[in-house]
């Protein structure tokens, strides 16, 4: 069923092979790590080590849907070596060409100069890959696009005024680039060193790690290893790596298993594969299922959004979990597979507790399935937070409420996130709002008694009493 | 291209070839450094021990303070900081050992294993503990002018009140680094992360007990410092020159994201209580404010801080009677230390507040308060400490941005708004900023230059200011190139070195240019001069003729001032005055005239000159969640002629967004027993680029050269940093039209989201 043993990703044009067994490399070293051992790849910097800063960004190519390579920037800190087999890895080193004596800079790396967008230079070879990434998708150069595609970088020095005329100056006239030219060499080397390997499992003597293509495959290794920790995007275990020093003996990457991404239509609703990345559900959000968009406009960075998946954020069960409280008020059902089969759970029995979730060992998430908004249901939702962008919820809440004709509320959810040590509802206020008209003095009245339903914690985020006055407040957004 | 070229170093930074301290890769095995750090505010070290961490694979050696082989001291002022606790520790982040192992993870692993039995001490956490247990690091400092109480006592309206700004993290994207190297007979080189080479080499020649000339300081760049690298950098390179010289063996040391957020100080947070009399017009007659500091464990730059903050207490506005009582309160919290401003945000923050609250007491414009009480030109002109404020820019700056940022207009959009709107609320603040420019320690205004001219024409510049992304080098490079009249890219800027410029002040204060350029200007016009003879040589063997007169150097060639048309090239000049046997480096050097201040009298001429600004900014507050949102930001600012506009607007806005992370999100939040909250940018959160203002029109002040500075150019690193008040007074009056602005709104700094709501939750009644 293993048929191979040797990463393989392409870098600097060539594969790489690395066989963990005689390497000072573990199948979890950063891709961060691995770049910064080697003699000239340091113009990738470590700013953060958890995502938060951007410094670290790198693209990675692979065949896209059109016979074409999509490049996504990800955050190299929080990315697993392992997890980028089978892909092209480019970094700052790749931009600019060499002719002779001569470089050949690159259209984002001359519109950084020509802007004056570096200061102390730190955080530019990040600034300029998350760039790349926007010059390669074709996206408008729109203020809420270059927002959007830059707001995981952070840069302490500019004010980022001129990064924002650079971005503007540089995607108005896209022009074709050397990784243009060279697109179908760089396809045909993905497809060799892809088709080379099935199923993969790196062993490091202090790690093994696996990196099943096929769902069955997974739920084999899953049962025969019920200590080893499952993975998608890494973005939640690597951090724990980078300041713990936390090396996990036993991986399950699920990453390349392709039946778990993607969205679809079924009956009364949509089913969203566990795989899906988050950059996948916000797109599909913003064309089809508006009511997700709110919450997926303020989730992490285009980097993180890149690598984080559904099913991570839904299965690390953290009482901020972005779209916990979402899945609540939509009423999603999440599909598990395990050894014996099949189970559905509904979104409220999956979350057991803080960071806890309901899955026994040898079982994944295979899915969620949100079933369509009824006409006369209204669904809301807010994350606060003390940055808007690439920020945790202080607190979050999402709502639905169903109306009957007069206008009297039949039927409620108010899901809060940041509140508690999971996500919970709060019972008190739904009870008191059953039955009764949507008005400003009654949500005024609903939110005096949030006190009853929660007694959140005071931390470095927020105190207690911004905690209740903000949970309150935010009914009002019903009566907006 | 002359007058705005890019950075230096951008297509370094562009192209990640741009080397910074933990991308060297000095020859041979290098260990990597780690620094073992106490987690408690204030204990006794009752024992510990180091042989279980000793025996692991990799390590090479672990030292504690009796390992030190010279003076166990990281401090060059107070010598108060020692460099490894010895026997007690006295905040959460103090050095006690340090590890040299062949990698992070095994040194990580080791630090495991080191164990360490305390005896917990009582701890003072803040300014209100200090005060009560009198912990003073040194005695009140006073300035004053005219009669402050009897003038309060005639004032027709007196307020009073207290505002408390927050602590600030640096956040420089590179963090502490540093590299060691020793040499043959006892020598070190260290490539540091340091604004501030000269004191990073005392440094570790006073820990290794060497001699300066054995030690030799070198920074290419840094990844970032706003002050946070003045004097906090020399510690890493100190702990990483004590791993090197015991194993022998080159040490990088950088620390962990979330160490340095530990292990550093802060901007300094202020409780500040003052009282203002005014009358019915709102012109001010007498202030009076205590400033008290949080200086944290050990006296760092702490003194210099508050002078600062006593300098910038009355900001813009002449106040005939005044009185500011400086005081300094020790804590056991990590050394609070320099951070862009320099104490000049703390002491502003309270006479801006104190304004704005002066107006809506007198239901007056925020702003015509303001601009009644500012400097005068010919009179109302001397400050508390009795310099005069020459050349006052405010009325020029003031009648542009009134005009451009359409200040009365809006005032009115925003009153209408609001009365229209109840979930949100806007609100709209004009502020100015004075900012003196030198430091006030005024030994520290002083320079020096290396130039160096190659047989081939090329310039070598050396000086004792130090790179961060200010744009130092690029606005050294283009002074070089044009007093030499050459092209820019003949002129190169070395790493700044010890060995090539000795005795560097820091490079802050906003001084960089001013005093580096000049220096360099020194020694460049030493060499013309050096020059000037072999060319008239030269010039008058081209033309066959006998003339005398100015030389002047332009465009990489060389003329008789009077007559342009014959010339002879740059290089060919320097080639043969090689072979007439003419030295062709100088030195160069520079003291700023003028400058004393006499501390007990608080009297004296501190600043050269001052820098001048103002901004408008417009806020959008939500009244439910308490979150803010710029809309506008209108700045104009003096730089003097500017030396390179494009590197000025980026030092003024990102100045100013800077100072809105401090005004706003970057709040410093610690636990009961003086551990730091939030210490990783997860929860500490500086400015993202969907922060900024979606318009945001900056102007340098036009037509403004000044007369005290380098081809009449400002200094301009700091002072913008205090334009960001218009943020934070702007979000007050979104906050006051909550309560109809009837009310006095509870208000401190951050103004973060808690700050907001909890604020209009007591307007409105809730509270």
């Amino acid at each position: 069923m293993i048929n191979g043993t040797t990463l393989r990703f392409l870098q600097d044009g060539r594969v790489v092979e690395i066989d963990f067994a005689g390497s000072a490399m573990r199948p979890s070293t950063t891709v961060l790590n691995y770049l910064r051992s080697l003699p000239h790849h340091r113009g990738t910097k470590e700013g953060c080590a958890e995502g938060d800063c951007g410094a670290c960004t790198v693209v990675l190519g692979e065949p896209g849907e059109n016979g074409r390579i999509r490049y996504k920037a990800v955050d190299s800190c929080m990315l697993f070596l392992a997890s980028i087999h089978g892909k092209q890895l480019i970094t700052i080193e790749n931009l600019a060409q060499r002719k002779g004596s001569e470089t050949i800079l690159h259209p984002v790396q001359r519109a950084l100069v020509v802007e004056h967008a570096s200061q102390c230079g730190f955080c530019t070879p990040g600034i300029a890959m998350s760039l790349f990434a926007f010059y390669k998708s074709g996206m408008e150069p729109t203020r809420e696009n270059i927002v959007d595609t830059l707001s995981g970088n952070l840069c302490r020095c500019t004010g980022y005024q001129s990064i924002i005329r650079a971005a503007q100056e540089l995607c108005s006239h896209r022009e074709p680039d050397h990784f243009d030219a060279n697109e179908s060499h760089t396809l045909e080397l993905l497809r060799q060193i892809d088709s080379q390997s099935e199923s993969m499992q790196f062993v490091h003597p202090g790690q093994t790690y696996f990196l099943p293509k096929s769902l069955e495959q997974a739920l084999r290794i899953k049962f025969e290893n019920p200590g080893v920790h499952v993975v998608n995007g890494s973005t939640d275990v690597a951090i724990r790596q980078n300041k713990r020093h936390e090396y996990l003996p036993a991986i399950l990457d699920i990453s390349a298993i392709g039946r778990l991404k993607g969205i679809s239509r079924e009956g009364k609703g949509h089913y969203v594969g566990a795989g899906t990345s988050i950059e996948a559900l916000k797109e599909f959000a913003a064309s089809s299922f508006p009511a997700l968009s709110p919450a997926l406009g303020v989730f992490a960075s285009k980097q993180i959004r890149n690598m984080a998946t559904i099913g991570g954020n839904l299965c690390t069960a953290s009482p901020i979990g972005d779209l916990i409280p979402m899945m609540f008020a939509l009423g999603a059902k999440f599909e598990v597979i395990g050894a014996n089969g099949k189970r559905w759970v509904e979104a409220e029995d999956f979350f057991e507790g803080y960071r806890r979730n309901c899955l026994k060992s040898d079982e994944l998430l295979k899915g969620i399935f949100i079933p369509e908004i009824d006409e006369n249901v209204l669904i809301f939702s807010e994350k606060v937070s003390n940055r808007r962008d690439l920020d945790i919820a202080t607190v979050s809440l999402c709502g639905a409420i169903r109306r009957d004709g007069q206008g009297v509320i039949t039927d409620i959810i108010l899901a809060y996130g940041g509140m508690a040590a999971t996500v919970k509802r709060a019972g008190h206020v739904e009870q008191f709002l059953l039955g009764k008209k949507l008005t400003v003095q009654t949500v005024d009245e609903a939110r005096q008694l949030i006190a009853r339903d929660f007694n959140p914690i005071s931390d470095a985020r927020a105190g207690n009493d911004y905690r209740l006055a903000v949970a309150g407040n935010l009914l009002m957004r019903m009566v907006e | 291209m002359t007058n705005n070229p890019h950075h230096e170093s951008a297509i370094q930074h562009v192209t990640g070839e741009a080397v910074y301290v933990a991308d060297m890769l000095p020859t041979g095995q290098t260990l990597r450094g780690r620094v073992v750090y106490s987690p408690h505010a204030h204990a006794r070290i009752v024992s510990y021990d180091l042989s279980e961490a000793l025996k692991v694979e990799g390590v090479h050696d672990i030292l504690d303070c009796k390992r030190i082989p010279g003076d166990n001291q990281l401090s060059v002022v107070n010598l108060d900081e020692l460099c490894l606790a010895d026997g007690v520790v006295h905040c959460v982040g103090q050095a006690m050992f340090l590890i040299a192992a062949e990698t992070d993870e095994i040194a990580f692993e080791a630090e495991k294993l080191i164990r360490v039995e305390y005896e917990l001490l009582d701890p003072i956490l803040t300014i209100d503990e200090a005060m009560a247990r009198g912990n003073r690091l040194e005695p009140p400092r006073r300035i004053e002018i005219g009669n402050v109480d009897d003038a309060l006592k005639r004032c027709k309206h007196v307020l009073s009140g207290e505002l408390k700004t927050g602590a600030q993290e640096h956040w420089y994207l590179e963090t502490q680094a540093a590299v060691c190297v020793p040499g043959e007979d006892g020598e070190m080189t260290v490539y540091a992360s340091s604004q501030s080479p000269t004191e990073t080499q005392m440094v570790v020649a006073g820990v290794l007990g060497l001699p300066a000339h054995k030690v030799v300081c070198e920074v290419r760049r840094m990844g970032g410092g706003f002050g946070g690298k003045e004097t906090q950098g020399n510690h890493v390179a100190a702990w990483a020159a004590l791993l090197a010289n015991a194993t022998r063996k080159p040490v990088l040391l950088s620390l962990f994201r979330d160490d340095d957020q530990k292990i550093t100080g802060k901007r300094h947070p202020f409780q500040s209580i003052y009282t203002i009399g005014f009358d019915d017009e709102g012109r001010i007659e007498a202030y009076m404010v205590d400033l008290h500091a949080d200086v944290g464990i050990a006296a760092d730059l702490s003194m210099a801080v508050l002078e600062r903050a006593m300098f910038h207490a009355e900001n813009a506005y002449y106040i005939p009677n005044v009185r500011i009582t400086g005081h300094t309160w020790k804590t056991n919290l990590p050394s609070n230390t320099a951070f862009r401003g320099f104490g000049g945000p703390q002491g502003m923050a309270v006479i801006e507040n104190a304004m704005d609250r002066v107006a809506r007491y007198l239901k007056m414009d925020a702003a015509q308060v303001r601009f009644k009480n500012f400097y005068g030109i010919e009179t109302r002109n001397e400050t508390p400490y009795g310099q005069m404020v020459e050349n006052n820019r405010l009325f020029t700056i003031w009648e542009r941005i009134i005009a451009s940022g359409n200040y009365f207009e809006r005032r009115k959009e925003v009153e209408n708004y609001n009365r229209s709107h109840t979930l949100y609320k806007r609100g709209l603040a004009l502020t100015p900023v004075k900012f003196g420019i030198s430091f006030t320690t005024s030994f520290l205004n002083q320079a020096g230059a290396l130039v160096l001219i190659y047989r081939d024409g090329t310039v070598l510049v050396n000086h004792g200011g130090t790179e961060m992304g200010q744009g130092l080098h690029t606005k050294i490079r283009q002074i070089a190139a044009l007093e030499l009249g050459v092209p820019l890219e003949w002129v190169r800027i070395n790493a700044t070195n010890t060995s090539k410029v000795p005795n560097t002040s820091p490079t802050a204060a906003s001084s960089g240019t001013d005093l580096n350029g000049m220096a360099v200007k020194n020694a460049v016009d030493k060499l013309k001069e050096r020059l000037s003879p072999c060319a008239k040589m030269m010039l008058n063997e081209v033309c066959g003729s006998q003339t005398e007169g100015d030389i002047t150097f332009k465009d990489g060639q060389v003329f008789f001032t009077h007559e342009p048309t014959h010339r002879v090239g740059f290089v060919e000049l320097v080639k043969r005055a090689y072979i007439e046997r003419i030295s062709l480096h100088a030195t160069g050097y520079y003291s700023t005239p003028g400058i004393q201040f006499d501390k007990d009298r608080g009297k004296g001429t501190p600043f050269h000159y001052f820098a001048f600004g103002m901004a408008i900014a417009e806020v959008e507050v939500d009244t439910l969640t308490g979150r803010s949102k710029t809309l506008r930001v209108d700045i104009v600012h003096d730089v003097g002629d500017s030396i390179n506009p494009q590197i000025d607007m980026g030092q003024v806005t990102g100045a100013f967004i800077q100072g809105m992370g401090w005004c706003t999100t970057e709040t410093i939040k610690r636990g009961s027993s003086g551990e730091l909250l939030n210490h990783s940018p997860d929860t500490y959160k500086i400015p993202g680029i969907g922060d900024t203002p979606e318009i945001f029109n900056v102007e340098l002040l036009p037509l403004a050269p000044n007369p005290k500075a380098i081809r009449k150019s400002k200094a301009v690193g700091e002072p913008p940093f205090m334009l960001s008040f218009a943020v934070w007074l702007a979000i007050k009056d979104a906050i006051s039209a909550v309560g109809n602005h009837e009310q006095e709104p509870d208000f401190q700094l951050p103004a973060n989201c808690e700050v907001v709501l909890l604020s209009m939750e007591k307007l409105k009644g809730n509270g």
